[in-house]
């Protein structure tokens, strides 16, 4: 989840603060972590799209970005973790239950080559040549993983053994670095495209400026620049998933397995995070309720209505003295400053004369494509029917969006945004659709 | 384009108000979301040293903020954790009464604050108020029955009240809402308890999993689990979590403590002595202080074993002055060094009584054996291995009360239980139960 519009720096040196001490002497009381972050089942971004490819426009895009990386941060790179069940969840028909079906990914260790057989500390080295394949012995520590789809109950392995692409070390021990992740892209039968690996972070947010209150800057400065993720993307044909209903609901979820104290083994997968529009659990859900709320599913979200409806960064951006209305785009029955129904409709139910809500990334597969040249970052608010909320796409710039539409007319009249409206590097146009990660030594972050 | 620009100022300001104001939104990332929010901690990888400036200019800002707006919640509440990490981090005890202020001083703002009060809760643990702990962990899962934190909370307040059955039941709770290192963590510590040592040991390992990616907690994992290996006798995969620790967190002082113990058992004093003086040298803790002690005593320094020994007094003495309870650790250094043992065994009693856990029961035990009360220490020696803990340093206070007793024949069954389990378990006492045994 995307701390997008929060203090996020002082949150992070916080939050370590309950994070732990040592254990001490017999006598003395051990100290665990309290709280913790959980970086690898955090899943920073979901998106899911008609592929804007030339030539794909028949497949859907599910991709999940987990982990926000510091590209530089050897010897201990960023991986998936294999403790952590990795999920899309698909809702085909509009019942609001993402169960219909589901794509599991599991991922496991291999330590291997130069780095097992050195005893390296170093897991990817350029020993005894660069590493140019996902075969090199230079690179030690290889992940491999499988692919499940879940469809009418029936469990299908549709791939296995597949291999991650590593992280870009830097110029002499990845040198050909997209070369090396292409090769991490694999076809399967039944148009099915797989890639799992790391990419730069497409996320774009003037962090900076919107912590510092006052201190705008124009243009904005993208403080998530030069981070990269891991992405996990996989493109299924729409026949696959989409059993003739034009709307498909969707989220990503990370699972982590139960242990009680006087259990064996390891107990079963619980859910410890969801995506499915973004900056829900920021902006939206309240503190007490977090846990609550990542834990339970989509269409449980009646027990968080209330949050909807009276959304507090409404209530905020009143205070400071714009009034916020309803009327949104996405209009709604009422047009009233609190009891927000449209944002309920937009982001909780398909349609809305349904009674039942949940919370899911809807993507209306009669919109078709937009090629990425036309693509708008204000999506709908530019007339560009393809992007979030109709689905999401990397482009689309959710933060002045969400401002946008939770502040209602007067703060889309004014375009109000962070002044931050692309990411850090351009987009491709292809699967797996994020761009190349920094490099471990060439990586820069944005600075004025 | 002015207009435009104010305009957008305008709206900046205004999400900037709106994280401000809303408390449960900011909360979270500092809290709760803590789970989920990794991208800061990507976008300030050196915050988790120990040491570094990062949380002192954190301090500084918060600081800063609340001066502004002294009835700022959520600042407050920031600032009071953000205190206790600073305590974490230097090893000085003055951040804990400054992060009590302004925690207290969120609470009387906005009484049903969850991070203030959780917030108390952990310091009050860190404090060794455990009944105090308690109570600020059952309002933290009053106020939000669903979040996994407050649980935590509770269940070390209950361990360390030697309330077992409910402790085990708040963790799993806690594990059942949310699978994660510290509800992994305690899961282990729990089923160490029970005497479940490889399933201590398959939780910790999730833990150490749960944690990749964050120095501090990572090393943190990797220690604990280094100190199951240990405590059961298993050296060399000790030293491997413990070099793993240092692999990620190189002056992780926690993992150098550990690392000298290692070195001492493989009879290399000189360099346990320097990794043990770097630990006390970045953080005088107690422990590290005297293990620092007993180093030098066994190579042989009783004069700079007696320097670092007197340290220890200090050190107590300011914990003390900052809330810290330490009547159960100083009591069992006194018995175990031979100082003041009657003082130490009225130490014991009150200790104790605030701390009625297995451990409390222990340290009793082994002062009442050094006063000669070797009937009533037995008593407390049962209570102390009620659990079926495998503990080598209980069984050789076992040991003791029974060859004070006269029970030569499971004195020496003790003795022999503790160095099976863990050879290496105590500087000065390992000797004495191997002389003892046979």
């Amino acid at each position: 989840m995307r701390k997008a519009f929060l203090l996020a720096a002082t949150m992070t040196a916080v939050l370590i603060a309950l994070a732990s001490a040592g254990s001490a002497g017999a006598a003395s009381h051990r100290e665990a972590p309290l709280i913790s972050l959980d970086p690898a089942a955090d899943i920073t971004d979901y998106f899911m799209f008609r592929s804007y490819e030339p030539g794909q426009s028949d497949k859907v895009e599910l991709i999940m970005d987990t982990t926000s990386e510091e590209p530089s941060s050897g010897p201990n790179y960023w991986n998936f973790d294999p403790s952590v069940l990795y999920r899309f969840n698909v809702d085909n028909d509009a019942d609001g239950v993402a169960d219909d079906v589901q794509f599991e990914f599991r991922f496991e260790n291999e330590f291997r080559g130069t780095s097992k057989d050195l005893k390296l500390f170093l897991p990817d080295v350029a020993l005894p040549g660069p590493i140019t394949s996902l075969d090199s012995p230079g690179l030690g520590m290889r992940q491999t993983y499988s692919v499940t789809m879940i469809k009418n109950g029936t469990r299908t392995v549709i791939a296995d053994g597949l291999i991650a692409a590593p992280s870009n070390i830097g110029p002499r021990t990845t040198p050909n670095y997209e070369s090396l992740a292409s090769q991490a892209v694999y076809s399967r039968p039944g148009g099915i495209r797989v890639f799992a690996g790391q990419r730069d972070d497409p996320f774009y947010i003037d962090l900076g400026a919107v912590f510092d209150t006052i201190n705008l800057r124009a243009p904005g400065i993208d403080m998530l620049s030069g981070f990269n993720v891991q992405e996990i993307a996989l493109e299924v044909p729409m026949s696959m998933i989409s059993d003739g209903h034009t709307v498909l609901g969707g989220y990503a979820e990370t699972a982590r397995q139960k242990v009680t104290v006087e259990g064996d083994g390891k107990g079963k997968w619980t859910q410890v995070q969801r995506l499915a529009n973004p900056l829900v659990n920021e902006v939206v859900i309240g503190t007490i309720d977090k846990d609550h709320w990542n834990a339970v599913d989509p269409e449980d979200e009646g027990e968080f209505l209330d949050y909807y409806l009276h959304p507090r960064l409404a209530t905020a951006l009143e205070a400071v003295g714009f009034p916020t209305t309803a009327c949104t785009p996405f209009g709604g029955p009422s047009c009233t400053r609190t009891n927000r129904t449209d944002l309920v409709n937009v982001l909780l139910k398909y349609d809305p004369s349904q009674s039942n809500v949940s919370e899911l990334l809807r993507l209306n597969l009669n919109v078709p494509p937009v090629a990425l040249a036309a693509q708008k970052r204000l999506t709908i608010l530019q007339g560009d029917n393809a992007g979030w909320p109709n689905g999401r796409r990397p482009l689309d710039d959710v933060t002045d969006i969400g401002i946008q539409v939770v502040g209602g007319p007067d703060y889309i009249t004014l375009g109000a945004g962070d002044g931050v409206n692309a990411n850090d590097k351009p987009l491709p146009a292809a699967f797996p659709f994020l761009s190349t990660p920094w490099d471990g030594r060439g990586r820069v972050h944005l600075n004025p | 384009m002015t207009r435009t620009r104010l305009l957008l100022a305008a709206g900046a300001a205004a999400l900037t108000a709106a994280a401000l104001l809303l408390g449960g939104v900011l909360h979270e990332s500092g809290s709760a979301g803590v789970a989920s929010s990794n991208r800061p901690a990507a976008a300030l990888p050196l915050l988790s040293d120990f040491g570094g400036s990062d949380t002192a200019s954190t301090i500084v800002s918060l600081q800063t903020v609340v001066r502004a707006a002294p009835e700022d919640v959520r600042a407050l509440g920031l600032l009071g954790l953000a205190y206790q990490q600073r305590a974490r981090e230097t090893g000085d005890p003055a951040y804990l009464p400054r992060s009590e202020g302004v925690l207290r001083a969120a609470l009387r703002l906005a009484p049903r604050d969850l991070t203030a009060t959780t917030g108390l809760g952990a310091l009050a643990l860190s404090r060794h108020r455990f009944r105090e702990a308690l109570a600020l962990g059952r309002r933290a899962v009053a106020l939000s029955p669903s979040t996994a934190r407050g649980y935590g909370v509770t269940g070390d307040a209950l361990i360390e009240l030697g309330r077992y059955r409910e402790a085990f039941e708040a963790f799993d709770t806690m594990a059942s809402l949310k699978p994660s290192l510290a509800s992994y963590s305690r899961v282990s510590y729990a089923r160490e308890l029970l005497g479940d040592v490889a399933g201590a040991a398959e939780a910790m390992r999730l833990a150490v999993d749960a944690a990749v990616g964050q120095r501090e907690a990572l090393a943190w994992t990797q220690t604990q689990l280094g100190k199951l290996y240990w405590a059961h006798g298993r050296v060399r995969a000790a030293a491997s979590r413990y070099r793993a620790a240092l692999a990620v967190f190189p002056s992780y002082v926690h993992a150098l403590d550990a690392l000298a113990q290692v070195d001492a058992a493989r009879g290399h004093l000189a360099r346990a002595i320097a990794l043990e003086r770097r630990a006390a040298d970045t953080i005088p803790l107690p422990q590290f202080v005297a293990t620092l002690g007993d180093l030098y005593s066994v190579a042989g320094d009783e004069k700079e074993a007696r320097k670092q020994y007197a340290l220890i007094g200090a050190i107590d003495r300011l914990l003390i002055a900052n809330g810290v309870k330490v009547d159960l650790e100083s009591a069992l250094f006194d018995v175990d060094h031979g100082k003041q043992l009657s003082q130490a065994l009225s130490r014991a009693h009150a200790a104790r009584a605030a701390r009625p856990s297995i451990d409390g029961d222990d340290v009793l035990a082994w002062a009442m054996a050094r006063n000669g009360q070797c009937s009533e220490a037995l008593e407390y020696s049962k209570r102390a291995l009620r659990l079926g803990t495998v503990d080598a340093s209980k069984f050789f206070h076992r040991g003791m009360i029974e060859r004070c007793l006269g029970h030569e024949v499971a004195a020496k069954r003790w003795f022999n239980r503790a160095l099976a389990v863990n050879p290496h378990f105590s500087l000065i006492w390992a000797p004495v139960a191997r002389r003892y045994a046979s």
